[in-house]
This record gives structure tokens, C-alpha cells and sequence, in this order.
């Protein structure tokens, strides 16, 4: 599968296709996200697809913001493909602007799981079992709970955060210019831990029609809250109500249904 | 750090004094979070009601500079119970008798008078820590920024040797460095008495290989320590100071003696990224280049010593620290002529045994800890695995007894002050504050008062509080919380507006020179309208 | 258009943690955290994800400056390294070695803190060495 990406990427930069490719290259061990260009073709060589994990997406529309003008391709899982239907949607991504090469390995609940290597189950231990949620626990989980059992055991998890804002920083659909996080009239400044349960309501509310669970968020979570679970919750709801699947379904956003004016702006 | 970073996550009990991790080592903090939830015993002994104390086990508010007295009571109890390593403390240490001895004295009755701890706290504390091992002991500047600092931390390695705790995986006493580079600036012999390596200045062998490989005969005077600066400068006997990289007018205790005291200099030369406090009032300012724009290595908490890259070209006319170095050097009349930073460390590490095995190519993107010797040692997690550094290999007890901090609240300045971080910010606050981000979350500084306190002293949210001490006099708004206990002001260190080191003791450590940071004694009262 | 992602490591407080630097067109872009990093396994604080911030700051120091009565004037490197050599090599004339003072940085590289306690051992001749470990 890697020889057939790398002559796909080589083809793209060759022919002008794209001007840079996103992928991921070894370094001393390590796979990092990496820019492939034309005039370093040979790089290609050394391309590989995985097992990291980086919102490609977001880095995108960073150049992009540089260079409006130009073409990137991208190496799109699932979740890369869910994020940029969403960036779309939300009028930050212009059509045609990112190509993608397209590798199915979605372990998320919109999907069932195939071959994602990186999300390798996390083993829980005791005390996160008894007092907070078990890595990889379903909404239907924590409806089997006493509401006043559930509301404790989120309090235990909201009660970890360290305000790193890693949530939304790695997050490939969070491109507010303005975060209600940083407002001060939401969320009060000061010592840690933010306020509880203000600061996660805040952001999974803000994720509904959003999230496209790639769980990126839950993964660069220092204090390991369960975040997919949450935003889970949300979308659920989402899908319930406006009958709305966040980066699969086409057309609108149901949020986007109070007008244009608010929408947020073009980049 | 006695042992690595990963490893607290395989303890089976996590003993947290002085260090409010969350806020100040986050992704420490991060460890101690997978330890716990992995069955690990948390305990937290802070002044303050930290984050972490939440998850704990058993937190515990001890008063401010109580830890000798409060460390004696949790071995007073294991002693009494027979739950100290006797086949560990037999086999590999030394001086145990001495140490039961002193500690005998620190019954949990006596101890809780001097702490305000709970008797049956500390027995409780001691029956986590004893009975759960390997045990995992971290610490910061809580511990050591007292008068008592040495003796702080000889009380935290008498605690982990007499449990087994040291030379084992997932144990150890892990001093959590509170800057990126404090253990490399150490290992390197950035110290008055040191060579790279702890090589002694004064030991005859080490002076002659540095004499030899540097060309020149050095001296075997140990140096002053920047606490011993101070004096010098005032009388004299120090003319000129270079500081790179620090802003002692804002990190020194008792800002308005060293202000003095540095503008008796005939010159001062700071190299620094922005126009610190310090840099204000030097004669020459030399422009260095950030961590993204140039390269080299730094060595964590953990020993690990790990490269950073070169992303982008200086600002400005900016140079990397190591060029203007060399610079200044070859104008002086002693050549340089490094190609690079590789080249600087290749030098280094030859000179270096702990540093011996490494090199660019091996460091990667993982790093090394040391000691590495050789190039073919994987480098060195924990510490002490066969024998401790010491001439017969064993470790030594010290029977430490408890003594006041150099200064307590009295009549006139009835309130303890402590000083720290906040989440937020850094240090003097010369980075972190330009940070757009980071200065949203915490614009300006504040005073932490207890709620009872600020209602004897007439004082709500927002008031701005003039606190004086001994020292000197300063302004900061009120925050009223409960993470402070009654009669304990806490001030952030970060903001040079409400300089908190307008108030703190010089008094400083016997040995180490820290100087009593954590504890000093002030009085507040309410700002007047004019 | 250039795009370079450029490994590490966070110069903030003394956990280590390994970042990636997003660098466009030579610009500081972004700072994310290293996923495979033994460290921090791709987690960072708010001081790591803002890493970037200060190093952009628009108050970073650009030029050498030397102060002439009582206010800062820029000068080129020659100009401020020289006086500096000048000032430095007469004090130790007149006064000897231990009158000068050298505060090394745990901000600065091993590389770094090594050459400047070489320059004050050898070049300057002092062990009047310290840094703010203390601190």
C-alpha cells in the first residue's frame, strides 16, 4: 500500500496537481508530519502513512492562511476525510483546495474499526474504573447509571483538567478566531482547575455538529478525560434531533439554520 | 530525579511534598494522574490545598517550613510500627541509628503541634507511604527554597532510604526541576565549586585535566554563589557582572538590596531575549536567539539529555548564546572557533564521564539519560542500581532536627507569606507574558488571602492590599480563596509590578545558599483612596 | 512556499517535553506536541501549545545595545563586543580576576552553559560561576 501512495503523491506533485503534500516521514525512529514538495521529490521515498496521528487538516489551512492561492494534498484517513467535510461546511476550506488521497482506517463509532494501528486500546486501571469512565466506554454505558452516579464520576474527570486547551488546539474543526473558552464573561479566570463542569460544557456544546470524532482531542488530553465520550453525547443528540451525521451527512449544518450572519467568516 | 519521569506511573504509592504539580510540572502532574488511576496510593502535603490533594489518598496542610518536623513524625511512626526496610537499610545503608535516635523525639503528638497536622494523619500518611512500594517521592521548590532547604531534602532521602525506596524501579526522591535546563546548567559546572561533570574545582586531578585540555592554569578558588554576589557587589570586591539568560532584579530575594547592590557594578552585561528587568539597567545588552532559532541540548528533570532543532533564522540581529560567547572570547584575546553547537558538544562530552557515551547522531529524537559512559550504555532511568556515590558505596542517614523558619509571623507582621507559580506563567514572567495566550489567563498580579483573613482586614475581591514586610513595601489586588489557609498570604512570583521579592527574606540555606523564598512573615492592610 | 515541521523541545520548565515546530515560508507558525515523545506521548500545557508566541514576540530584543548616559543607544556586534572586551580585560587588570561575576542560564543549551563557565575559568580566570538553580 505504501510503494501505490507514494507514486500517487508523486504523480500529484509532478503533474502540479498540488503544490505540497501532507503526509508523515520517519525521523530517528519517529513518524512526523511532513510537507513533500516537488523540488524535493526524492523525499517521497521515505513517506509513510503511519502509525502517528496529526491533524493534517489543521496544518492545511495554516499554509493556507499564508498561501490562499495554493493546492495542498493531503493524506486522509477517515477522520481527515469527516474533518475537511466539516471545514467545508463551515466556509473555511475553499473547494478544490485540498486533494486527497484517501486510506480507510477508522476505528470511530460513526464507523466500524478496521486497521487504525494507533488507537490501540488503553488498559483502565482500578481507580478510573471506580471513580471516573473507562477508556472506550459507550454513551449506552453511562446510561446505565444513576443520574447523581454519572454526574460524579464526570466531576472527577472535569476536576483532572489542567486548562492546557490541548482539546481545542489539536482539534481539526475548532477555528474560531474567537474561543467562548478564553471569554470571561463564560469562563473565569484564575487558578486550576477551570471551572467545573463550566469549561468542558462550554466546548462539548460549541462541538455539537462539529466533532467528527476522531478522538485527536481525547489523545492529547494530559489528563485523560474522556472527551469522545462526551462530544459523543452531543452529536448523538445532534443526529436525534435534526436527523444530522457532523462530517458525513452533505449540505448544511443544522446549526447553520439561524442565517448566515452567523456563520463565522471566510477565511 | 533519582528515577525517570514514566516510572512514577509503576509506584505503588506517589508521596507529593512541596510541589504543586499540576500547575507548575503539568506533564509530571500527568504521570502522577496514571499512577493513581492505575492503584497507586496518592499523598499530597502542600501549604496550600492544591489541585492534586483532591485525588488524593491523604492530603495534608502542613504549616509553612513545618516539612523536617512533619517527615521525622511519618518516620517516627515506622520506626515504631517496624516497617522500615531493615534487610535494604542493612545491606546498603549506613547511620540508621542515628537517624532513630532523632526521629524518636517527633512523636505524632509533638510533631502536629509544630505542623497543625492531625496525629492520626501522619499516621496515616506513614502506614500509606511504608506499606506500599516501591514508593515514589517527588518535590520541588516547596521543599528546598527554605533556610532549611538542605535539610528538607536530606529529610526526604532519610524517608525513601528507610522504606527501600531508592535504587528500585517506580521508587526514588524526585526533585522536579523547575527550569528547562537547571540540571544541564549543573552537569555542565555552571556552579562556583564545579568543573562539567561535579569534577572539583579544588580537587588537584580534575584542575589539571581542565588546565590541560583548556590550555591555560585555572583556578582552584571556589567561586561566590549568586547568593554570595550580592554582599560582593555592595562592597566592592565585585566589579563587573555578565548575566545571560536570567533576571536576577526580579528572581533574587530582597529586590531593593540587590538593586543597590548591582548599580555599585562598573559594568554589567546582559544577553537576554527581551529587555528584562535586569537587562533595564545594564551597560551592554547583547541580543540571544530563542530555542526555535538555534540548536543544541537540554537535559530534563529526568537526566534525559535530548537535542532541540534549528526552525528558524534569529530575529533581528539576534545570535545564538554560543556565538556571542565565542565572539566575545576571540575579542579577548583567547580563541574559538566551534562550527557548531555539535562541535561545542563533542568537546564537552569528552571532558564529561557521564556524559562520555553520547553523541549527536545517538541522542535522536528520544535523548539519553545519564550517566551514559560509553557509546554503547543505553543510558542510566534510575540511579543507584548497585552501589550510591558515595566511598564505600552505602548510603548515609542524617539525624536532622527540626528548626524554625528564619522568620515567623509576630506582633507587627502577623501573616505568613509563600511565594510560587501559577499555571499560566514562568518564572519572571519575560516569556510568558508577551505570550498572548498565556497573558489572557493572568494578566497582572494578586495576593491570595483567605476569605476569614480579608474579613478582619475589611478587605473584598479586586481591593488592592499593601502587604510590608521587613524588607520592603509592595501593592497587589486581593484574591479571595480557600486554597490558602487562614493567616497564609500566597503571591505569584511572575508579575515585576507586585514584585513579591520586595518582601522575602534573604535568608538563606547554609549549604545550598537558596535562599527562604517559601517563608517570611508580612503585615496588610488595605489600600486608602487618596 | 516552503513548509517545514521541526522537532524540540519545550523550553519552559524542566519536564522536557518534545514539540513540533510548524515553520511556513520561514515563519513560526505553531507549536504542536510530539506524539511518540517519551516524555510527554503528545500531550502539552498551555505554556508548550504557546511556545511559539514569545520567540514571535514583536518586543524581542533585535539589536545589541550599549548605554550611553543613561540611555540605551543600538550599535553593531563589533561596537558592543568590543567595549564589552575592553571594559571586561581592564577590570581584570586592575582588579583581578575575582571581581568579575559570570550568572550562566538554565534557560541556555549544555552546549551553551559549557562554553560560558569555560569563558569565565579560562578566559576571565574566576569560579565566580553560578545560575539560578536556587531560584
Amino acid at each position: 500500500m505504501h510503494d501505490d501512495v507514494k507514486n500517487q503523491v508523486k504523480e500529484m506533485l509532478n503533474q502540479d496537481v498540488v503544490d505540497l503534500f501532507l503526509a508523515y516521514r520517519m525521523m530517528d525512529g519517529h513518524p512526523l508530519p511532513f510537507a513533500f514538495s516537488r523540488e524535493n521529490i526524492e523525499e517521497v521515498e521515505d513517506l509513510v502513512t503511519g502509525p502517528a496521528r496529526y491533524p493534517l487538516e489543521k496544518l492545511a489551512l495554516e499554509i493556507l492562511k499564508i498561501h490562499p492561492e495554493a493546492t495542498l494534498g493531503i493524506l486522509a484517513r477517515e477522520c481527515d476525510q469527516r474533518a475537511l467535510n466539516v471545514l467545508s461546511t463551515w466556509n473555511q476550506l475553499e473547494a478544490g483546495r485540498v486533494k486527497t488521497i484517501r486510506l480507510s482506517c477508522c476505528p470511530s463509532n460513526l464507523k466500524e474499526h478496521s486497521d487504525c494501528s494507533y488507537l490501540e486500546p488503553h488498559v483502565s486501571g482500578s481507580c478510573k474504573t471506580e471513580l471516573g469512565f473507562e477508556f472506550g466506554a459507550k454513551t449506552e454505558d453511562l446510561e446505565a447509571l444513576a443520574p447523581e452516579r454519572r454526574f460524579s464520576r464526570w466531576m472527577y474527570e472535569f476536576e483532572k483538567c489542567i486548562k492546557c486547551y490541548g482539546c481545542r488546539n489539536i482539534c481539526p474543526v475548532c477555528f474560531c478566531r474567537e474561543c467562548s473558552l478564553e471569554h470571561p464573561d463564560l469562563i473565569g479566570t484564575g487558578p486550576l482547575p477551570p471551572e467545573v463542569p463550566l469549561f468542558h460544557l462550554v466546548r462539548a456544546v460549541h462541538m455539537a455538529g462539529r466533532c467528527i470524532d476522531c478522538g485527536l482531542c481525547e489523545d492529547a488530553c494530559p489528563a485523560e478525560i474522556p472527551l469522545r465520550l462526551l462530544y459523543g453525547k452531543v452529536n448523538e443528540i445532534v443526529k436525534e434531533v435534526f436527523g444530522y451525521e457532523t462530517g458525513t451527512s452533505p449540505g448544511q449544518s443544522p446549526f447553520q439554520v439561524l442565517g448566515t450572519e452567523m456563520m463565522p467568516e471566510p477565511l | 530525579m533519582t528515577n525517570s519521569i514514566a516510572e512514577i506511573e509503576d509506584s505503588r504509592c506517589i508521596f507529593v511534598i512541596g510541589s504543586n504539580t499540576t500547575e507548575c510540572h503539568p506533564l509530571i502532574a500527568r504521570r502522577i494522574y496514571r499512577g493513581k488511576e492505575k492503584g497507586a496510593k496518592l499523598i499530597v502535603a502542600d501549604p496550600r490545598k492544591i489541585q492534586l490533594g483532591r485525588f488524593a489518598d491523604i492530603a495534608v496542610n502542613h504549616r509553612l517550613g513545618s516539612d523536617v518536623a512533619l517527615l521525622n513524625g511519618i518516620m517516627h511512626v515506622i520506626v515504631k510500627n517496624g516497617w522500615q526496610a531493615k534487610e535494604f537499610i542493612e545491606k546498603r545503608t549506613e547511620g540508621y541509628e542515628e537517624l532513630e535516635r532523632t526521629v524518636s523525639e517527633y512523636t505524632p503528638q509533638r510533631v502536629s503541634a509544630i505542623t497543625g497536622v492531625d496525629p492520626g494523619k501522619i499516621e496515616r500518611i506513614a502506614e500509606l507511604y511504608a506499606l506500599n512500594r516501591p514508593a515514589s517521592l517527588l518535590y520541588a521548590m516547596g521543599i528546598t527554597q527554605h533556610s532549611t532547604g538542605v535539610d528538607n531534602v536530606k529529610s526526604c532521602c532519610n524517608l525513601a532510604l528507610l522504606c527501600g525506596n531508592l535504587a528500585v524501579q517506580g521508587g526514588g526522591v524526585n526533585p522536579l526541576r523547575g527550569q528547562n535546563n537547571v540540571q544541564g546548567a549543573c552537569d555542565m559546572g555552571g556552579l562556583p565549586n564545579v568543573f562539567p561533570g561535579y569534577q572539583s574545582v579544588n580537587d588537584p586531578g580534575s584542575n589539571e585535566k581542565f588546565s590541560k585540555a583548556w590550555g591555560r592554569k585555572l583556578s582552584d578558588r571556589v567561586g561566590y554563589t549568586i547568593t554570595e554576589m550580592v554582599p560582593a557587589m555592595e562592597e566592592g570586591r565585585l566589579k563587573a557582572l555578565y548575566v545571560i539568560g536570567e533576571n536576577p532584579k526580579l528572581s533574587d530575594p530582597d529586590w531593593k538590596h540587590l538593586d543597590a547592590a548591582i548599580r555599585r557594578l562598573d559594568l554589567l552585561v546582559v544577553q537576554e531575549l527581551f529587555l528584562s528587568e535586569t537587562a533595564q539597567i545594564a551597560d551592554v545588552v547583547f541580543p540571544a536567539a530563542s530555542v526555535a532559532e538555534r540548536e543544541g541540548t537540554f537535559t530534563n528533570s529526568e537526566r534525559r539529555c535530548m537535542r532541540f532543532r534549528k526552525a528558524v533564522e534569529p530575529m533581528g540581529n539576534a545570535l545564538p548564546d554560543w556565538e556571542i560567547i565565542m565572539k566575545l572570547s576571540n575579542a579577548m584575546g583567547y580563541p574559538m572557533s566551534y562550527e557548531s553547537a555539535k562541535a561545542v558538544f563533542n568537546e564537552m562530552s569528552a571532558l564529561t564521564p557521564s556524559y562520555a557515551g553520547m553523541s549527536y547522531e545517538r541522542l535522536g529524537l528520544d535523548g539519553l539519560t545519564w550517566p551514559c559512559p560509553e557509546p554503547s550504555h543505553p543510558g542510566t532511568p534510575y540511579l543507584y542500581k548497585e552501589r550510591f556515590l558515595r566511598v564505600n558505596g552505602k548510603a548515609k542517614f542524617h539525624g536532622i532536627a527540626y528548626l524554625d523558619p528564619a522568620e515567623l509571623p509576630d506582633e507587627e507582621y502577623p501573616y505568613f507569606l509563600t511565594t510560587g507559580r501559577m499555571f499560566a506563567h514562568y518564572h519572571t514572567g519575560t516569556m510568558t507574558r508577551v505570550s498572548p495566550h498565556l497573558d489572557a489567563e493572568q494578566v497582572g498580579g494578586y495576593v491570595e488571602i483567605h476569605p476569614a483573613d480579608a474579613r478582619d482586614l475589611n478587605i473584598t475581591e479586586g481591593d488592592i492590599v499593601v502587604l510590608s514586610s521587613r524588607r520592603g513595601r509592595m501593592e497587589a489586588p486581593a484574591r479571595l480563596t480557600h486554597t490558602v489557609e487562614p493567616g497564609v498570604f500566597f503571591l505569584p512570583i511572575h508579575f515585576g509590578e507586585n514584585p513579591a521579592n520586595v518582601l522575602t527574606n534573604p535568608a538563606f540555606d547554609p549549604i545550598a545558599k537558596i535562599p527562604e523564598f517559601k517563608v517570611s512573615a508580612v503585615k496588610a492592610e488595605k489600600l486608602r483612596e487618596p | 512556499m516552503n513548509c517545514r515541521i521541526v522537532p524540540s523541545i519545550c523550553s519552559y520548565c524542566g519536564t522536557g517535553c518534545g514539540v513540533l515546530f510548524l515553520v511556513v515560508d520561514g515563519r513560526l507558525m505553531g507549536t504542536l506536541p510530539m506524539k511518540t515523545h517519551p516524555v510527554n506521548e503528545g500531550k502539552l500545557c498551555i505554556k508548550g501549545w504557546n511556545l511559539h508566541e514569545y520567540v514571535n514576540s514583536f518586543i524581542r530584543l533585535k539589536s545589541p545595545l550599549l548605554k550611553k548616559d543613561g540611555r540605551f543607544r543600538k550599535c553593531t556586534w563589533e561596537e558592543a563586543i568590543g567595549f564589552t572586551a575592553d571594559r571586561l580585560r581592564s577590570i581584570v587588570r586592575e582588579h583581578g580576576p575575582d571581581s568579575v561575576g559570570v550568572l550562566v542560564s538554565a534557560k541556555m543549551s549544555n552546549e551553551e552553559n559549557y562554553l560560558a563557565q569555560k569563558f569565565a575559568r579560562v578566559v576571565i580566570g574566576t569560579n565566580n560561576v553560578d545560575h539560578c538553580a536556587r531560584l
